[in-house]
C-alpha cells in the first residue's frame, strides 16, 4: 500500500509513519515537506492514503487538498492538524478530505483511520 | 549554551509542539470569539539579547503603541510568556467581547487580560504535557507601552541567551490580532533541551 505524508515537520512525519508501520508494515512511504511536494508526489504515485497537515510553508494543506481532489475525487485524505477549530474541520470535510484527525497522532487515532479507510 | 548545540532536529521538535499548543490555544479564543482564527507557522530561534532586540524590532512596529501582558512560568521548565497586542486590536476585542462600541480602558484592559489567560495558560500547558512535564504560572501583569519601549524594557532583554518562540494569533473578522513570544533562558534552555532529547529518543526507539 503506497501511503503519502505530507508536513513540514520531521517529527510529525517520523511519528505518524512509525505509528503507521505498527499495523501496515510493509506500506511504502512518500514524504513530502509541503502541500506543493505533496501534490507533485500525489500526481506521480497515487497513493492510497494521503496524510496531509494544513499549516504549511510553500502551499498549505487547504491548497494542497484541493488540488489533489481536483486531480482525483476519490482521493482518500486524512487531515492531520493542529487547528482544532470545528470550522477548519468543517472546511476540510467540504473540500473533501475523509476525515480530520487532531494532532498528535498516536497508536488509537491510527487504528481508527485505518479501520475506516484500508481494513 | 552555543546554539550549535540546539540542532536543526531540536528546533524542529519545539516548532512542531508549538504548533500543537497553538492549534489547542486557538481553538480556545475560537471558543470566546465565536469565530475562526488563522494559524501561522511558529518562528523558533535560539538568539541572544541582540538578537531578540532586533527580532522585535523587526516583528513589532515602533510607532504604534501595544497593551503587552507578560507572565512567568517555572517548574521543571521555566520562562515567560509575552503577549503583544495593538491598541487598536485590544480596543477590538473590548468592543467585540463586551458588546460596546466604545469600550472603557478597564473594559479593554480586562478583555485583553483574559485573552492571554487562556493564551498562556492553553499554550504553556500543551506544550508542557507534550514533554511530560508541569509548570506554575505566576500572576501576569498589563501594560500599555510603544513599540519603542517594548525595545527597551529592561526585563525583556535581560537574557543572556534565549529561545525566542514566536507566532501570531489572528482574528480576521473580528479586526484582533496579536504577537506571541515565550521567553527561556539559561538552566531552562539545558533542560529544554535534554526534554526534547527525551522526546526524540522514543521517536526513534
Amino acid at each position: 500500500m503506497k501511503v503519502l505524508v505530507v508536513d513540514d515537520s520531521k517529527l510529525a512525519r517520523l511519528s505518524l509513519i512509525k505509528t503507521l508501520k505498527e499495523y501496515e508494515p510493509s506500506a511504502q512511504i512518500f514524504e513530502g515537506e509541503n502541500g506543493a511536494v505533496g501534490v507533485e508526489l500525489f500526481k506521480i504515485e497515487h497513493p492510497r492514503i494521503v496524510f496531509l497537515d494544513l499549516t504549511m510553508p510553500v502551499m498549505d494543506g487547504y491548497e494542497a487538498l484541493k488540488l489533489i481532489m481536483e486531480m482525483d475525487p476519490k482521493a482518500q485524505v486524512v487531515v492531520v492538524s493542529a487547528d482544532i477549530q470545528t470550522q477548519a474541520q468543517e472546511r476540510v470535510l467540504q473540500l473533501g478530505a475523509k476525515l480530520m484527525v487532531p494532532k498528535p497522532i498516536n497508536s488509537d487515532k491510527m487504528l481508527g483511520v485505518l479501520q475506516q479507510l484500508v481494513f | 549554551m552555543q546554539e550549535s548545540e540546539f540542532s536543526a532536529d531540536h528546533l524542529d521538535v519545539l516548532k512542531e509542539l508549538m504548533n500543537i499548543a497553538m492549534g489547542n490555544a486557538t481553538a480556545s479564543i475560537a471558543d470566546l470569539l465565536q469565530a475562526f482564527g488563522t494559524m501561522h507557522i511558529p518562528y523558533i530561534s535560539v538568539s541572544d539579547m541582540n538578537g531578540l532586540k532586533s527580532f522585535i524590532e523587526e516583528t513589532i512596529p515602533s510607532n504604534q503603541h501595544y497593551y503587552v501582558t507578560k507572565q512567568l512560568f517555572g517548574g521543571m521548565f521555566g520562562g515567560e510568556f509575552i503577549f503583544v497586542m495593538t491598541d487598536k486590536s485590544a480596543a477590538n476585542l473590548g468592543n467585540y467581547l463586551y458588546d460596546i462600541t466604545t469600550p472603557e480602558e478597564e473594559d479593554i484592559l480586562d478583555a485583553v487580560i483574559e485573552l492571554t489567560n487562556i493564551l498562556s495558560a492553553t499554550i504553556i500547558s500543551r506544550l508542557t504535557e507534550e514533554l511530560n512535564i508541569k509548570v506554575q504560572f505566576f500572576v501576569p501583569s498589563t501594560e500599555v507601552m510603544s513599540g519603542n519601549a517594548l525595545i527597551g524594557v529592561e526585563e525583556t532583554l535581560n537574557y543572556h541567551k534565549i529561545i525566542i518562540v514566536s507566532t501570531q494569533m489572528v482574528f480576521q473578522s473580528q479586526n484582533v490580532s496579536g504577537y506571541i513570544f515565550i521567553l527561556t533562558k539559561g538552566e531552562m534552555i539545558e533542560r529544554l533541551r535534554t526534554l526534547i532529547d527525551q522526546k526524540l529518543e522514543e521517536l526513534y526507539a
